[in-house]
């Protein structure tokens, strides 16, 4: 995928090359929905991984969203399907750059570990029974902002590069470099 | 009475009540609420046609979901059961309130129909399943209702699914298994626990594997609402998924004529077990 025109949302407030959103707000919806040339969104949320992963950053796989939500509740906006197909949505590393560029520069993202989502309601924190409950489930860290930000992406035909950091980690020189590129 | 956004204003069951006994003066032996694409119970016997129009004052916005109730009997003699079909359903997804997507329901309740039978397109989860089986809901799973909207999905996902057991879920179990030793060509049915999400997005590959780790056979955007407001009331009510697609990620999805020809296959012996259960006493 050609990640040159990509959307670049951030809700960490760690990467000053992205679009900051304090959380998943109506103008989120709006970028995403914008679509001028991009293909991808790149999404980079908070993860806390306390009880389920490794306190690494996550390129997220897939995810659950047990917000109790969706943001594509309501009349359906004409930018995308009514009842949209989310599979096959989250880019692996290998699906960001190809084989040449990754033997002659390597790829970062690569090394990045890859689980689960689950995305939570803002604000909630799951208590050890809940913990244990995601854990089963799959999930390797839980979010707030990613998974709506996600639907509303993939309704909008775009794939996304899901990123979870943990608390006070920012992107590291060489995977902004690659995902700027 | 619908406003720009799709939300509804003042719906009261009480007043479809009144319209329903003013224009037809006996309470139905049964009602049954069709989801998009289930065809049965066509050419009842001197029939009424109501519009959702005029009697919830809306209709739904979906393609596929007509939006009449028609009230007639299964035959021509005057004991032949008295049956109220409603065709199309108010959905969460489309941004209806919760007191409007279960309108219908409360409507059927309200009157004082005994029984009703509510049918849905839904997903397979379990991997037994093929396209066009019919499964009669014995739990179902609550991941839709506003309230979680509030509080997260987290209590609902660690809840137990909510057993539907009534003699309507019974009677469809039992006639449907004696449809299939009458007839071979009467699939046989299947029964399982049946998880109504909120949508309108389908599942992600790991919410499916999340459903079936919680022991769901089926999926989908409704019904639940429905068999909610009917329990612990004067109406029975038992639910049928028409299984339109199974999850799996290894296998060619069958080409669109393959599914439409399934679902009328079904859409048969849907009608055949209605029939039967509604002249059986």
């Amino acid at each position: 995928m050609k990640l040159r025109h990509a959307k670049l949302i951030d809700f960490t407030g760690e990467l000053g090359q992205f679009k900051q959103y304090s959380g998943f707000t109506p103008e989120v919806v709006t970028e995403l929905r914008n679509k001028e040339k991009a293909e991808v969104a790149i999404i980079v949320d908070r993860a806390y991984c306390q009880g389920l992963g490794e306190n690494v950053p996550y390129l997220v796989s897939d995810h659950l969203n047990l917000t109790g939500d969706n943001p594509l509740v309501g009349p359906n906006n004409p930018v995308g399907e009514r009842f949209p197909v989310v599979n096959n949505i989250y880019l692996g590393a290998a699906d960001t750059m190809d084989q040449e560029e990754t033997w002659a520069i390597g790829n970062p993202l690569g090394k990045f570990a890859t689980g689960v989502a689950a995305g939570l309601k803002a604000g909630v924190v799951p208590g050890s029974e809940e913990i244990k409950f995601l854990r089963e489930l799959g999930a390797s860290l839980y979010c707030y902002n990613l998974v709506p930000a996600m639907l509303v992406a993939a309704h909008a035909g775009l794939k996304v590069i899901g990123i979870a950091l943990p608390q006070g980690e920012s992107l590291s020189k060489d995977v902004l470099a690659c995902l700027l590129r | 009475m619908v406003k720009e956004s799709g939300q509804m204003v003042e719906v009261k069951p009480e007043s479809a009540v009144a319209l329903l006994k003013k224009t037809y003066p006996v309470v139905p032996d049964a009602a049954v609420i069709l989801g998009s694409g289930v065809n049965v119970l066509e050419g009842l016997h001197n029939p009424l046609v109501l519009k959702y129009t005029d009697l919830f004052g809306h209709a739904p916005s979906v393609a596929g979901h007509s939006g009449t109730l028609t009230i007639g009997r299964l035959g021509t003699a005057g004991h032949d059961p008295l049956v109220a079909v409603l065709r199309g359903r108010f959905h969460l997804y489309e941004g209806y309130p919760w007191d409007n997507v279960t309108l219908a329901a409360r409507t059927v309740v309200e009157w004082g129909v005994p029984r009703l039978l509510v049918t849905n397109a839904a997903g397979g989860l379990n991997l037994d399943y093929n396209v066009g089986d019919l499964m009669v809901i014995t739990g179902y799973r609550d991941h839709l209702q506003p309230c979680w909207k509030e509080e997260g999905l987290l209590p609902a996902v660690m809840a137990e699914a909510v057993p539907c057991a009534n003699a309507v879920t019974d009677t469809l179990l039992s006639v449907g298994s004696k449809l299939s030793q009458e007839d071979s060509r009467f699939r046989p049915l299947r029964q399982g626990v049946y998880a109504g999400l909120l949508g309108p997005s389908y599942e992600t590959m790991a919410e499916i594997s999340m459903l079936r780790s919680l022991k769901c056979d089926a999926v989908g955007m409704s019904t639940v609402p429905e068999l909610m407001v009917c329990k612990d009331t004067g109406t029975a009510a038992g639910a049928v998924s028409v299984i339109t697609n199974v999850w799996r990620p290894d296998e060619v999805m069958g080409g669109h004529e393959e599914v439409l020809e399934a679902s009328k296959a079904a859409s048969r012996r849907l009608d055949t077990l209605f029939r039967r259960i509604l002249t059986s006493a």
